[in-house]
């Protein structure tokens, strides 16, 4: 369909912006995710340390996106479609700066594991980190594009990255059954195995919400009573 | 028809000369709601209004197909009285108009000269000056000139007046594009407890002023009825991209 642009070519521009800034935060909790995992894969725990420093600087895109959202909401007074892009601009980073979190988890996890003798080779760890930077691009293009057909990939992914999950807690049962030495390193696994979980969730929020932004509907709470 | 249906369109080309203002216009509207005419000027919605009242016949050359059916009948019939018409489809105009008199005159006169109420004159002035939200303002100074209110007074001077030949319907026509912030917010207020007991179509470029006021809008655009719907599906998700197009300012 032919996009029209605003006759308000600053507030095309404004808009434009938002778009930016989320692709921008985007890449940051892309790199952010990366970086944890290959702390641990590679055993370097200044890398971690680097993790957690920069979630200062995904924290800061997020409290800027939200008050330059706000000031559109108040200024410009957004309806319909333009309504329906700036909350779900609100929501997105939100779920952004919650992922970043979680890579900020996982590195501190990382730390932790780099101390002791490795447990296991990792192997369902970085596929399933590899999917969910994956699923955040995937989110974060069906947003730039309202492409409805990528937001519905994203909510597969999410299951395939649960049943990884799954898998891996699983596997870990059996190492802490046999061996009760392997607890602690078992559990941390584990934790960074949820944290890259909840990653996946979050980057579904955001697929939901371009659903919603693109369909006016819902989709948030279809499968909660499967959950 | 539809109980809750007060005035319908069906089919209505309206013409200045040769030029087509309104395409084939069907739509009801609804009983004790406002509903909001927007869309670019020359969209038509004003037209629309003023066929509603018959305040388009005052212009030489114009022409009406289609029926506009009105308490049963069509109000373009022979048979029908425009001068009835106008007392039950009241207007407010964009400037406010009052009548060089004074405030206490400026109600009235209409019911004095049509000798629709015959009750008693200073309850009715009273009544609709308390309907307009104007009484506790000018209650002391009824009998001073209309024209030394400020533009907000005066526009709900208006109303007042419009009120006081009880019609059914009140067309506005940009009523506040004259007032000040606080004037205009006087009467959104005033427009929301009026249609308890009156049907409101308003004529507004003012998008947030459609949004916050009204229960349905409709736009207009070359003539044509684009999307007509509740104002809130209007202006979250509206059907037709062109609406979607306008309300966001991606027009022209």
């Amino acid at each position: 369909m032919e996009e029209r642009r605003h006759t308000s070519s600053h507030y095309e521009k404004e808009l434009q912006e938002i778009k930016n800034d989320l692709i921008y935060m985007g890449t940051l909790t892309e790199k952010s995710i990366k970086m944890a995992m290959e702390s641990l894969t590679e055993r370097d725990s200044a890398l971690a340390q680097k993790v957690i420093s920069a979630d200062d600087e995904i924290d800061r895109c997020d409290a800027q996106l939200e008050e330059k959202c706000i000031r559109i909401l108040a200024l410009r007074q957004p309806t319909a479609i333009d309504l329906r892009f700036i909350t779900t601009a609100i929501k997105i980073t939100g779920h952004l700066e919650r992922i970043g979190d979680m890579a900020v988890n996982i590195a501190e996890k990382a730390i932790q594991l780099n101390e002791e003798p490795k447990l296991k080779p990792y192997i369902d760890l970085p596929r399933m980190s590899g999917m969910v930077i994956e699923m955040i691009r995937n989110s974060l293009d069906s947003f730039i594009n309202e492409n409805l057909e990528l937001a519905e990939k994203v909510r597969q992914q999410e299951q395939i990255v649960d049943d990884l999950n799954e898998q891996i807690f699983r596997e870990l049962l059996t190492f802490m059954l046999n061996d009760s030495k392997t607890i602690q390193r078992a559990i941390y696994i584990m934790q960074v195995s949820k944290n890259l979980e909840r990653i996946a969730d979050h980057s579904k929020g955001i697929a939901d919400m371009v659903t919603y932004m693109v369909t006016g509907e819902s989709v948030r709470h279809q499968e909660q009573s499967a959950d | 028809m539809d109980a809750n249906v007060i005035i319908s369109l069906n089919n209505v080309n309206f013409y200045y000369g040769q030029n087509r203002a309104l395409t084939d216009i069907t739509m009801n509207f609804r009983k004790n709601k406002v509903t909001a005419l927007i869309g670019p000027s020359g969209c038509g919605k004003s037209t629309l209004l003023r066929l509603l009242n018959r305040m388009n016949e005052l212009i030489d050359d114009t022409r009406v197909e289609g029926d506009i059916i009105y308490e049963g009948k069509n109000i373009y019939s022979p048979d029908i009285d425009p001068v009835e018409i106008r007392k039950k489809i009241g207007m407010v105009f964009q400037k406010p108009n009052p009548f060089p008199k004074t405030i206490y005159n400026n109600i009235a006169y209409g019911p004095k000269l049509t000798a629709s109420n015959t009750g008693d004159i200073n309850m009715l002035v009273e009544q609709t000056l308390k309907q307009a939200v104007l009484w506790d303002e000018v209650k002391d100074i009824l009998n001073q000139s209309a024209m030394k209110l400020s533009g907000g007074q005066q526009q709900r001077l208006c109303i007042a007046r419009a009120l006081a030949m009880k019609p059914d319907i009140l067309l506005m026509d940009e009523p506040t594009s004259a007032l000040d912030p606080i004037s205009t917010a006087k009467i959104e207020e005033l427009i929301e407890e009026l249609k308890k007991d009156y049907t409101i179509i308003i004529v507004t470029h003012n998008m947030q002023q459609a949004a916050r006021i009204s229960d349905e809008t409709a736009f207009f655009y070359l003539g044509n009825l684009i999307e007509y719907n509740k104002t809130e599906k209007i202006f979250t998700k509206p059907d037709v991209k062109q609406t979607e197009d306008y309300i966001t300012g991606r027009f022209g």
